[in-house]
């Protein structure tokens, strides 16, 4: 294209990001059509990876096509493998999207989805597209070493010790809350939970099928697993409408947080091949197709956002979780904006898969750049739901209380008017008995989804089907994270707990993998019997605390990545990562103060233990306060002091007391841009 | 001058008629490539070139064996491999 084209293609996108970005921040009374929204994500993206990722490559971190990557020079053919970059970017992207950019903004989308929006496409562009796309080329340049090697070789060993213990914590916290979210979209829900109980010997069967029947035809057996996946969501239906069998399917929340708890424990000291694997499968296999049918709908409907850019809850007193726009939508939206997570991802197997150093640019900005559109798409599905249906699903019933009648005036009086009524036919049409106090997010989103999908494909009949796979989607997706999770954690504990006493490290010892997974499934089946006990709903304190957390893994991240920056002698450039830094800073320790320390019992632990000590509780949900308010200060105190060595390392460094020097692995050259050319 | 226009008319037509053809025929290719790629995409997100790779290492025929053995090999990278939120 010759050069004018382009300058003329630049500017229209640009100017397209910007009145579609000015469309959503200014219009005020009406609705506005969904594709407003996708269009600022993209045009922004679009600019984002054309311009700045393009700035970074060249002069932040010099990229060098010449150098061989560790996949070329270790290649093994098992760990270290060239790949094909648009391999490696499919590859990444399943790993980095979770349920977390689905939940997030659903959750958030209680302040309107403006705040949502505007974090989702900023935070993505200039934060978390940075710290992956920096994180994997640091981790390329070290022979793929992860974040936690990494933030020990170049800050110090404080550096690792609380990565450590930031990705630990994360876990559990992350374990805890997502199991949560399947409880509430579980419970008193014969059809979802059948639907949920058939995944496992489905899951099982799979695992059979491809190790004794077709051995590696693992595309096959999860297309015959997805099959029998959906037969499952119609027998579900059957169930729901065979009261003898409903009776069996219908759990209470402390039930299902009991079988979950079992479940994870199983599922950690099982072999891999006969559940953990096949369920991964199929539940990538399920994640891939829903999110790419999700855009198709809302590309082809074009749904309208009834939910108002900004709503009165952006006081502070939001009956989905409680707390001001700043800092809480910037916690709770992590994944989709900036998520420390990937920075596993993209120090993990990601770094030993690429083939040439230009192309971390596409899987590590690109990447992200998917992941946030993903974001995008649950924030359309939440606010395309009124608001007064929204409010009802996703307030706990300490908020807006048991009685339907008593929810619905409550919400109405917010200005969000619903009715009992209108609930009672729209759970009908969802095939479930009520909708009301569905907290968690799970819920809220597969009804905007279904409503998409329903008005895309089949119609309202068909909605309750659509609703019920939606669920099933999600709670497939957690139930992979709480197993693999659970699993990953035990290897982690087994790593340090080998330090203390070898045998405990041995990771093929029978007892040591059921003591170790046992405490990791106590860890988060603690916060997840907690979240069911808390009369607020649990979310409200437990994803909070999952987003700190998070978040300052992403501030270590970045941590590692500014400190690298300084001492690779291009401070002139460290802004690009400390921007996003100060912001994760002032965002995390700002919102872990309010958690620990705020007076408003609905925010603060300790006001909500006091709170609870005066009316005489349970001493247990007490306790329980107690230990998120020490958690959160744990953390914060941990990561103040990598942010401490960091900045004297990085002084050092710049006022010439130390040399600029980085633990890179040596330059070799590559023989593939050889190859290539010939 | 017009001689040459007169002789030039022609070929440029069967040069376009040409371009035009290869453009045209290279549509099926490119999606052929695309398919492909998501293929190749697919196999690797889903362990299959894994598999494969690990059956040309070892000179090995695809076998209920083979796979056990394969998967015992991935068992500790799977297993430690972390899933986002």
């Amino acid at each position: 294209m010759p050069k004018i084209l382009r300058v003329l293609f630049w500017i229209a996108v640009s100017v397209l990001g910007a009145l579609a970005l000015a469309t959503i921040a200014l219009h005020r009374g009406e609705q506005i059509n969904a594709l407003w929204l996708v269009v600022a994500a993209v045009a922004t993206y679009a600019v984002g990876y054309r311009f700045y990722s393009s700035f970074i490559s060249a002069k932040v971190l010099a990229l060098d096509p010449l150098r061989a990557t560790p996949a070329e020079r270790l290649d093994n053919g098992r760990d270290f493998v060239p790949t094909n970059r648009w391999v490696v970017f499919g590859h990444h992207f399943a790993a980095i999207a979770g349920p977390g950019p689905l939940v997030g903004p659903v959750l958030a989308a209680q302040f309107g989805y403006l705040p949502g929006t505007l974090w989702i496409i900023a935070g993505a562009v200039l934060g978390g597209c940075v710290q992956d796309f920096v994180i994997l080329l640091f981790s390329v340049r070290r022979d793929g070493k992860s974040l936690t090697e990494m933030a020990k070789s170049e800050i110090g060993r404080l550096g690792g010790v609380v990565a450590y213990v930031a990705v630990l914590s994360i876990i559990v916290i992350l374990l805890g809350a997502t199991a949560l979210i399947v409880v509430n979209a579980l419970k008193s829900s014969p059809w979802g939970t059948f639907t949920i109980a058939m995944t496992m010997p489905i899951a099982v069967l799979m695992g059979f099928y491809l190790r004794r029947i077709r051995p590696g035809k693992v595309l096959e057996t999860s297309v015959l697993g997805f099959v029998l996946v959906v037969a499952a969501i119609f027998g579900g239906q059957w169930v729901s409408e065979t009261p003898s069998w409903a009776a069996i399917f219908t759990l209470t929340a402390p039930t299902l947080a009991i079988l979950i708890i079992i479940y994870g424990f199983a599922a950690s000291s099982l072999p891999v091949w006969l559940l953990l694997a096949p369920r991964d499968y199929l539940s990538t296999f399920v994640k891939l197709g829903t999110i790419s049918l999700l855009a198709v709908g809302i590309v082809a409907l074009r749904p309208s956002l009834r939910m108002p850019p900004l709503t009165r809850f952006a006081d502070g007193s939001g009956p989905v979780f409680a707390g001001t726009i700043f800092p809480f939508a910037f916690i709770t939206i992590a994944c989709g904006a900036v998520s420390g997570f990937h920075s596993l991802i993209s120090s993990g197997t990601t770094p030993k898969l690429i083939r040439r150093e230009p192309e971390t640019r596409l899987v590590g900005y690109g990447g992200m750049i998917a992941e946030s559109m993903v974001a995008i798409m649950a924030m359309i599905a939440a606010s395309v739901l009124q608001p007064g249906v929204y409010f009802a699903v996703n307030s706990p019933a300490g908020i807006v209380g048991q009685a339907p009648e008593a929810a619905a005036t409550t919400i109405s009086s917010w200005g969000f008017p619903v009715t009992a009524a209108q609930m009672a036919t729209l759970a009908h049409a969802v095939g479930e008995q009520t909708l009301y106090n569905r907290t968690g997010g799970a819920p809220a989103f597969a009804v905007g989804m279904a409503q998409i999908f329903s008005n895309t494909l089949g119609g309202q009949a068909v909605m309750a089907l659509w609703y019920h796979f939606a669920i099933m989607f999600e709670a497939l997706f957690i139930l992979t994270i709480i197993d693999a999770g659970t699993r990953v954690g035990r290897f982690m504990l087994q790593d340090a707990l080998g330090h203390i006493w070898k045998p405990l490290g041995r990771t093929s010892w029978y007892p040591s993998i059921l003591f170790t997974s046992a405490v990791i499934v106590a860890a988060w089946g603690n916060f997840l019997w907690q979240g069911i006990r808390d009369p607020l709903g649990g979310i409200n304190s437990l994803w909070p605390l999952f987003g700190i957390c998070n978040q300052l893994l992403a501030t270590v991240a970045l941590c590692v990545a500014t400190t690298i920056i300084v001492k690779m002698g291009r401070s002139r450039y460290v802004l690009v990562t400390l921007i996003p830094l100060c912001w994760l800073v002032a965002v995390t320790f700002t919102a872990s103060w309010h958690k620990v320390l705020d007076p408003n019992p609905r925010i603060g632990f300790l006001a909500h233990a006091r709170q609870l000590a005066a009316a005489g509780a349970n001493p247990r949900l007490i306790f329980n306060d107690r230990l998120d308010a020490a958690v959160t200060g744990v953390l914060v105190v941990m990561v103040a002091m990598i942010l401490i060595e960091s900045g004297f390392e990085c002084m050092r460094v710049v006022t010439g007391q130390k040399l600029a020097a980085t633990k890179e692995a040596p330059f070799v050259r590559t023989m593939l841009a050889l190859e290539e050319q010939a | 001058m017009s001689m040459l226009c007169g002789a030039g008319a022609p070929a440029r037509e069967m040069l376009e008629a040409r371009t035009h053809r290869a453009r045209v025929s290279a549509i099926p290719a490119a999606i052929i490539r695309s398919f492909k790629l998501l293929a190749a995409i697919l196999r690797e997100i889903f362990d299959e070139s894994a598999y494969q790779r690990f059956l040309e290492r070892g000179q090995l025929e695809s076998s209920p064996n083979a796979y056990a053995v394969f998967q015992q090999e991935n068992e500790q990278a799977k297993s430690r491999r972390p899933r986002c939120c």
